[in-house]
């Protein structure tokens, strides 16, 4: 039996709001159901992400349909990288989702470089693969609305001046 | 202990009704004595200051056609109205989507025949409830049975107009439609006027032309502040009342550590709080029972300010409707009559309180700037300030804005709202037929107060 190769979706995005900030929201897993697009509810979560521990949602797929997906924490470096795998999204399987964040300086400005990365291996043969082809680049539409919302709550979040 | 003191009539409760019956008390020659639990007064009126000797209201602020006595009682005091912000576009947030429009009519098609169904119907139903006595409607039993929730339903307004008039009642009551009967929403709307002009929803939701219409120079708490001041050492501050006595000749009134002897008593207080108060003898048991169902729905202000309301430039009016998506049901420009510094304002109440009332304060602030930013545009991400204040943890008022009164309440104990409990009479908001929960129906139950003391005086 053949294995799929390994797809690849990743965007890149900067955003207008200092890592840490932008940290502070990713790390709650409370919270996606704000930013995250197609994340319609997150039905159970666990607070700040801790390494080994689950949280689920209830995503929005294609059109109507929906799914109950549940991710996994499987790797934090805060403020750099977080990694969770994910199970509920047929005929993709192996779901891996990586965020890294790099700070940067936007017009003297504190701001953070995004990378939000997608890894899955496509089921159901060449269907799967057809599948896969039609949907990247509603993702990478996707990831870049997530950002630009979670951009908005870091900034919105922001401490105000005294 | 200090001595008892004596009086004519004692107040319980320095907001509107209370130095409004006070005011007039004093005018007719009788000795009053106010006494208040807050270290201020103006009970649901609260200005904030902004700084520079700008305020902006924090509480009950809005006044409009019909809303009679609050201003003859205003232009008494010398205290001038200036028009609510109502030019440009206003926003209509839905299903993540802002659109801007203008008029009145909301950019959702699809809610919109429901919704306008639902007023037509409201209006005519409410002018078959007798104002005073609106357990003697026709249909009254029938209609106090139903929450006004599942008569829209039923009438088959559909989901959007049900939405909309619960955007409307997350401000007006701090309650979603679930929680008020029929009879006393009709009721409530049918207050929405005065002596010649029957109550309208329309009238209740505008801004032009309706409650929302203007606003008092120096915030609507000046009203109470400048008659406090006239009624100088009568007013007694920082003493909760907490056990009223009476006999077949006086009333006593005990704080902590003073005592108030009188012939009358006016309680204007939320009548919530007044079936709190230790009685002797107790309170009748229907009028204590009416009194404990009529708590404050749940309701807070969230206001940013900025250096300028530049909303305005960009030909936004700074009033926003959000049927989803927000903690917020609306948002208004609550900048001061100078036009600096600007100000949104966003009513947080009903079934949002209860979602965001137990959010961090960071989270809540940033989703209702978020809303901002729908109705005004990006900038609004970024105030120089920003205050919430929430009427569920002030101890002596406990909720906003007013109460809404559940089923089968009214046709059972309707009667005992403003009926005199020996020597001891009720004023406040919530013991109006016009206006009812507004700052016109406290000025209109103070008034009714004192002229019911001041004939029995006579």
């Amino acid at each position: 039996m053949t294995v799929a190769p390994l797809s690849e979706v990743a965007e890149t995005a900067v955003l207008a709001a200092p890592v840490e900030r932008v940290w502070a929201v990713v790390d709650d897993t409370r919270r996606y159901g704000e930013w995250v697009v197609g994340v319609l509810e997150v039905t159970e979560h666990h607070g700040p992400a801790t390494v080994g521990r689950s949280y689920s949602e209830h995503n929005r797929t294609v059109g109507p349909l929906t799914t109950r997906s549940t991710w996994t924490v499987r790797e934090i470096e805060p403020v750099r990288l977080r990694v969770d795998t994910g199970t509920g999204f047929a005929p993709m399987h192996d779901m891996t989702n990586t965020f890294t964040f790099r700070p940067v300086t936007v017009d003297g400005a504190a701001a953070t470089e995004m990378t939000y990365r997608v890894t899955y291996r496509p089921g159901w043969g060449a269907v799967g693969r057809l599948i896969d082809r039609v949907q990247q680049p509603g993702l990478r539409t996707a990831f870049q609305a997530s950002m630009r919302n979670l951009e908005t709550i870091a900034i919105s979040e922001a401490e105000l001046p005294e | 202990m200090p001595a008892a003191q004596r009086a004519d009539v004692v107040v319980v409760g320095a907001g509107l009704a209370g130095l409004t019956a006070a005011r007039a008390l004093a005018a007719a020659g009788l000795d009053v004595a106010v006494v208040e639990a807050r270290d201020r007064v103006g009970g649901r009126t609260v200005n904030h200051d902004l700084g520079d000797g700008q305020v902006v209201e924090a509480g009950g602020q809005f006044v409009g056609p019909t809303q009679n006595r609050v201003l003859a009682l205003a232009t008494a005091l010398g205290i001038a109205t200036y028009p609510t912000h109502d030019r440009g576009a206003r926003v209509y947030v839905h299903n993540g989507r802002a659109r801007r429009f203008t008029g009145d009519v909301m950019p959702d098609p699809a809610a919109l025949p429901g919704l306008a169904l639902t007023i037509l119907r409201v209006d005519r139903l409410s002018r078959q409830v007798p104002l005073d006595a609106p357990w003697r409607a026709r249909h009254a039993r029938r209609w106090d049975a139903v929450p006004f929730a599942s008569w829209i339903r039923h009438a088959g307004a559909g989901r959007g107009a049900l939405d909309l008039v619960d955007v409307f009642l997350a401000s007006g009551f701090g309650a979603p439609a679930t929680e008020a009967s029929l009879l006393y929403a009709l009721w409530y709307i049918a207050g929405m006027g005065d002596e010649r002009t029957p109550g309208t929803i329309t009238r209740g939701i505008a801004t032009t032309g309706g409650a929302q219409e203007a606003r008092f120079v120096g915030g609507s708490q000046s009203l109470s502040t400048t008659m406090a001041q006239a009624l100088g050492d009568r007013v007694t501050l920082g003493a909760p009342v907490r056990a009223i006595e009476q006999d077949a000749s006086t009333v006593t009134v005990r704080s902590e550590g003073r005592t108030w002897i009188a012939r009358h008593a006016i309680v204007a207080l939320p009548p919530a709080l007044a079936a709190r108060i230790a009685w002797t003898p107790l309170l009748p048991p229907q009028q204590d029972a009416l009194f404990q169902r009529m708590a404050f729905g749940t309701l807070m202000k969230c206001e940013a300010v900025y250096d300028e309301p530049f909303w305005r430039d960009d030909d936004l009016s700074g009033q926003g409707v959000f049927r989803s998506g927000s903690p917020l049901c609306s948002t208004f420009d609550n900048t001061p009559t100078s036009g600096h510094p600007g100000v949104l304002m966003g009513f947080l109440g009903g079934q949002q309180w209860r979602t965001w009332s137990g959010r961090s304060a960071r989270e809540r602030r940033g989703a209702v700037l978020r809303s901002f930013a729908q109705v005004a545009g990006r900038r609004a991400l970024h105030p120089r300030g920003y205050f919430e204040q929430d009427w569920t943890s002030e101890e002596w008022t406990r909720g906003g804005p007013t109460s809404a009164i559940g089923p089968g309440v009214l046709t059972t104990l309707g009667e005992w709202r403003d009926r005199p409990f020996g020597r001891v009479r009720w004023a406040g908001a919530e013991h109006a037929n016009h206006w009812n929960g507004y700052m016109d129906g406290a000025v209109r139950s103070g008034e009714a107060a004192a002229r019911a003391v001041l004939d029995q005086e006579d």
